[in-house]
């Protein structure tokens, strides 16, 4: 492989980036009564494993049941609204699950989310369903045989 | 050089099984360019998290050699609010971006050189840690605590881990997005083996069907949390942990009178404010009261990504330190009525300790402070973490 000046940078960004990644490590595992190593890596693991052995399988099969279950032009649609719907309940799962907050503080998490989730997920489909009718309406003008029928 | 890029011998074939197999991953979105691009975005909003990040924390935590500006007032405001605006917002690019490579976890043969194992090796602490942040600072601002390490140092840590491994991974992949990714990519086909194939035609989502989703996606978490932070968005503040207008007095609280374990020690008669300083001096509750008030229009802004605009009453912090003959350039400490915990005091530097704005609040929003917001006296003072910003103080002290 002949040195470049591509490939020195290339060098250069991954020596740094060691270099943090090591100082990182050092600070996680020297702070060790606020970091508590293991259970921080008990953490770090079990988010790799559960994302790459239980959410990429169950996403795959969900897909697989809507190849079986949705017609062709408005899959898309429902897989869209899907990606959305669920990037949305993830992102605020601790509100509307009820989790944390404070008894004595009523200003943490003040607000219906189930009420809420509920609004904006329902704002999402229903674009989601606007988009599914344009597509409907496109495909019967297509099979339609002329702007002469009403 | 040689010994990293020599190929190791190709593993027996029989053990190619299972989603090993060739084409096990039929998925059109398994692309390169899609990975790019979404890997472009992330970078993006990982970087804009990590230096935020930072800022956050040295402002709370600062270096001898940085003096923390008290102007512009919103600067925490922004800084925060994008910590963790964009932080919810990478949780569709993450998990798209994640989808768009998963069949590289298992790419045949497992490893072909060192250099190849090596970069593997990195991509763990980079998904890993990707991972654990977005997890960890989900449950935070919702004071979900069900780890037992502290979240403020775990998470700046596992910031470094996954900063490094992050580099080390564009530096990894470089040449895929110059190959992927802008005009004349085909021109720069010849730096790797991985280009995007013609998107096969299929019913399900196109690959410009899924970046239009993600968008969306981001789109939708920004518009109903952004609300906590942005003036004028709290309508829309559906899914934030906090409203800037709910709260005694209109105004969210982070710790109250009853968690700090000050409701009688606030609501003694005998309270007094000592402020030691070469005249040192204690005011008692009505000598304070009556003390030279002035006004200010400052943000409560909060580590927790919120931030909620009020006003405050009460003398100026630079008055009672000039009662004191506390030298312009000193710093003092604030001292909070609480027996414990981490934010019992804070410091308060001459840039901040100076500026006409920084109260030692008596009053908000027109009327008495609120037990939970620092009855009887409260530090406000502008560009500054909610965290620092002491409740219940009682005394002022030179350092």
């Amino acid at each position: 492989m002949k040195t470049t000046p591509a490939l020195v940078l290339r060098g250069l960004l991954a020596a740094a980036g060691l270099a943090v990644l090591g100082y990182g490590i050092h600070g996680l595992l020297t702070m060790e009564r606020a970091t508590h190593p293991l259970q921080a890596a008990r953490w770090l693991i079990g988010g790799i494993l559960i994302h790459d052995l239980v959410a990429v399988p169950v996403t795959a099969v969900v897909g697989l049941l809507l190849t079986r279950l949705v017609r062709a032009p408005y899959r898309a649609v429902v897989q869209g609204a899907l990606l959305v719907s669920a990037a949305v309940a993830l992102a605020s799962l601790p509100l509307w699950r009820g989790y944390g907050g404070s008894p004595d503080n009523p200003t943490v998490n003040p607000l219906p989310y189930g009420r809420n989730l509920a609004i904006v997920l329902g704002a999402v489909w229903a674009g989601a369903a606007a988009l599914i009718a344009v597509r409907a309406a496109r495909a019967r003008r297509r099979l339609g045989s002329a702007p002469d029928t009403s | 050089m040689r010994v990293l890029t020599r190929r190791f011998p190709h593993p027996p074939a029989f053990l190619r099984q299972g989603p090993l197999r060739e084409g096990a991953f039929p998925s059109r979105l398994h692309d390169p360019r899609v990975a790019a691009l979404l890997g472009i975005w992330l970078g993006i909003t990982f970087g804009v998290c990590f230096f935020t990040g930072l800022v956050s924390h040295f402002m709370q935590h600062p270096p001898s050699w940085l003096a923390w500006p008290a102007r512009p007032v919103w600067l925490y405001r922004v800084t925060q609010g994008l910590h963790v605006a964009t932080g919810l917002a990478s949780v569709p690019l993450l998990l798209a971006k994640l989808w768009t490579v998963y069949p590289r976890l298992w790419e045949w043969p497992p490893v072909r050189s060192a250099a190849h194992a090596l970069e593997r090796v990195t991509i763990v602490p980079l998904i890993a840690g990707a991972l654990f942040q977005l997890a960890t600072g989900i449950a935070n601002i919702a004071q979900w605590y069900r780890f037992r390490f502290f979240f403020t140092v775990t998470h700046y840590w596992v910031a470094w881990i996954t900063i490094g491994a992050l580099l080390i991974h564009i530096a990894a992949k470089l040449a895929v997005v110059q190959a992927n990714v802008g005009p004349g990519r085909a021109g720069r086909a010849h730096l790797t083996d991985r280009h995007s194939e013609p998107e096969p035609p299929g019913d399900g989502l196109s690959r410009r069907g899924l970046v239009v989703a993600v968008g969306t996606a981001a789109g939708v978490i920004t518009l109903t949390t952004a609300g906590q932070f942005v003036p004028g968005l709290a309508r829309l503040d559906l899914l934030a942990p906090r409203r800037p207008d709910l709260g005694p007095q209109r105004l969210p609280v982070n710790r109250t009178a009853a968690a700090a374990r000050v409701l009688a020690l606030a609501r003694d008669p005998a309270y007094q404010l000592e402020v030691v300083g070469p005249r040192p001096f204690t005011l008692s509750l009505g000598e304070l009261l009556a003390f030279d008030h002035h006004t200010s229009k400052l943000p409560i802004t909060c580590v927790e990504g919120w931030a909620a605009d009020a006003t405050w009453h009460g003398p100026r912090l630079r008055d009672l330190l000039d009662a004191a003959g506390v030298p312009p350039d000193a710093t003092v400490r604030v001292e909070s009525l609480e027996a414990r915990g981490g934010y019992r005091t804070s410091e308060v530097n001459p840039p901040h300790a100076r500026d006409p704005l920084t109260l030692l609040a008596t009053g908000l929003n027109g009327a008495e402070l609120d037990l939970d917001h620092g009855y009887p006296a409260r530090l406000i003072a502008p560009n500054r973490p909610g965290v620092l910003q002491t409740k219940w103080v009682h005394r002022v002290v030179m350092l």
